[in-house]
């Protein structure tokens, strides 16, 4: 299993963008969708949504695997959602009941349907956006991109630091593997939960408390450094330009047009195709 | 005597160590993590044995390293998977929850967390089962991210990952709690 972050659109139009560009991208994004529950609207912000995630030059059989996952996650929590909210679906006071569903008797109607899809259209898109995330934003290049977004800097150094100290603990991770293999471990684990957590224990316990002990040694470092005394400057410059102001602009405008249509248009509210209303 | 407590105002300040302590375990979470394993008997529900990191910092090093664990690891779990680093924000943020609350352990296992070594490590396991329950009460907030029922949040999100979460910390922390406390003594910490 590949643990460390892959950076597969290095190169793309969105990988030359500022990084705070695609954290911010996501933001406006998540709170856009989350207002707009007609079909239609959301429609169109899955369509953007898949314009924005071509720009990142992502290719398909390297994220296979994790969209096929992602799409099984967001089909599970769809389908219960489904089945236990019934016919109480929002805003919708006329409900057309096609049939109930055997056993459980829960009934599906023309507008469960439809609040089903959308919901699923709405997840499906949030993750679209949030791909160029993992994929196209060099790993380094995170925690200054918090930090200049504003996050306090001892979080954003945080972050930071997260990120360089992953490399070398997949690295004892695996030696820790290796060593505790020569000794019996088998990494595969079998039988009930107690027994597959204990099984744990012997990567687990040395893993966690060796970085805990060699911790000491970047502390002393830091502090040596005089760490949080003056206000700390990045090495990475970034920069917005104009295409970065564009891409911006145009999700904060999607925003606010998204905000206009639930209150002038009602777009917050589920909208069933007329064919799927019977009779 | 060792004590795995500290002074309400220590608690809240963030200094190198906190940093450091919150980056290696957010690291670690972040490795361990993609490692899970299905509960016997259920189709859907995964058992994160790396979870019991979390509670772990936060217990043993404050709130604020419990809630940049949590919160951070679990980003960085959805970013390797793909997923996105804020995408699940709510579920990263709920996560953390669960390590601050394990972190404020002294407000509610305070008696546990001086002494002999196993009231310590059994300290450490009642923190995580309730940093487990009331952290994750934020995954309610999927009924206004994705709008979904809260029966559907309550079965298919909060009672699985509680249960799971529990399990993991109730077995994992104390066995880190006997590991790290005599270390840390040994190491003048």
């Amino acid at each position: 299993m590949n643990i460390a972050p892959r950076y597969l659109g290095r190169g793309s139009w969105l990988a030359r963008r500022d990084p705070r560009v695609l954290i911010l991208v996501v933001v406006l994004f998540i709170i856009t969708t989350i207002q707009a529950w007609d079909l239609r609207l959301v429609l169109v912000l899955l369509a953007i949504a898949g314009l924005y995630y071509r720009s990142a030059g992502i290719p398909f059989q390297s994220v296979k695997r994790n969209w096929r996952v992602a799409l099984t996650l967001i089909t599970i929590i769809v389908v219960v959602n489904s089945i236990l909210t019934g016919d109480r679906v929002r805003g919708v006071a006329d409900i057309h009941t096609y049939f109930a569903i055997p056993l459980l008797g829960t009934p599906v109607s023309a507008e469960s349907l439809t609040y089903a899809l959308t919901q699923w259209l709405r997840y499906v898109g949030m993750v679209t956006v949030g791909f160029p995330m993992a994929f196209c934003m060099a790993p380094t290049d995170l925690g200054t991109a918090f930090a200049r977004l504003g996050v306090p800097e001892k979080f954003a150094f945080g972050l930071d630091l997260t990120f360089r100290f992953i490399p070398s603990l997949a690295v004892d991770y695996q030696q820790t593997i290796d060593a505790q293999r020569v000794r019996g471990f088998d990494p595969a684990g079998t039988g009930g939960v107690v027994n597959r957590l204990r099984q744990m224990i012997p990567v687990l316990t040395p893993l966690t408390v060796s970085a805990i002990a060699g911790a000491e040694d970047t502390i002393d470092a830091m502090d040596l450094r005089g760490f949080g005394t003056v206000r700390r400057t990045w090495l990475r410059a970034l920069r917005f330009d104009r295409v970065d102001y564009l891409v911006l602009g145009g999700f904060a405008l999607l925003f606010l047009a998204v905000t206009y249509a639930g209150i002038a248009l009602g777009t917050g509210q589920i909208w069933v195709p007329p064919f799927m209303l019977p009779g | 005597m060792s004590s795995m407590s500290m002074s309400r105002s220590s608690m809240w300040n963030v200094d190198s160590r906190v940093i450091v302590y919150a980056a290696i375990g957010a690291a670690l979470y972040g490795v361990l993590g993609l490692f899970s394993f299905l509960l016997p008997g259920t189709s859907n529900v995964t058992i994160r044995p790396a979870f019991a990191l979390v509670t772990f910092f936060g217990y043993g090093f404050g709130p604020l390293v419990g809630l940049f664990v949590g919160f951070v690891g679990n980003a960085i779990i959805d970013q390797i998977s793909g997923y996105g680093f804020l995408t699940y924000w709510n579920w990263s943020l709920a996560n953390g929850l669960a390590g601050l609350v394990a972190g404020l352990a002294s407000l509610y296992v305070g008696g546990m967390m001086t002494g002999a070594i196993s009231r310590r490590a059994l300290g450490g396991a009642i923190a995580g089962v309730v940093a487990s329950i009331v952290g994750f009460l934020f995954v309610f907030s999927d009924i206004v991210v994705g709008g979904s029922d809260f029966n559907t949040v309550l079965t298919t999100g909060y009672v699985p990952v509680v249960i799971a979460d529990a399990i993991a910390s109730a077995i994992l922390v104390p066995i880190l709690v006997y590991a790290w406390e005599p270390l840390k003594e040994s190491m003048g910490r």
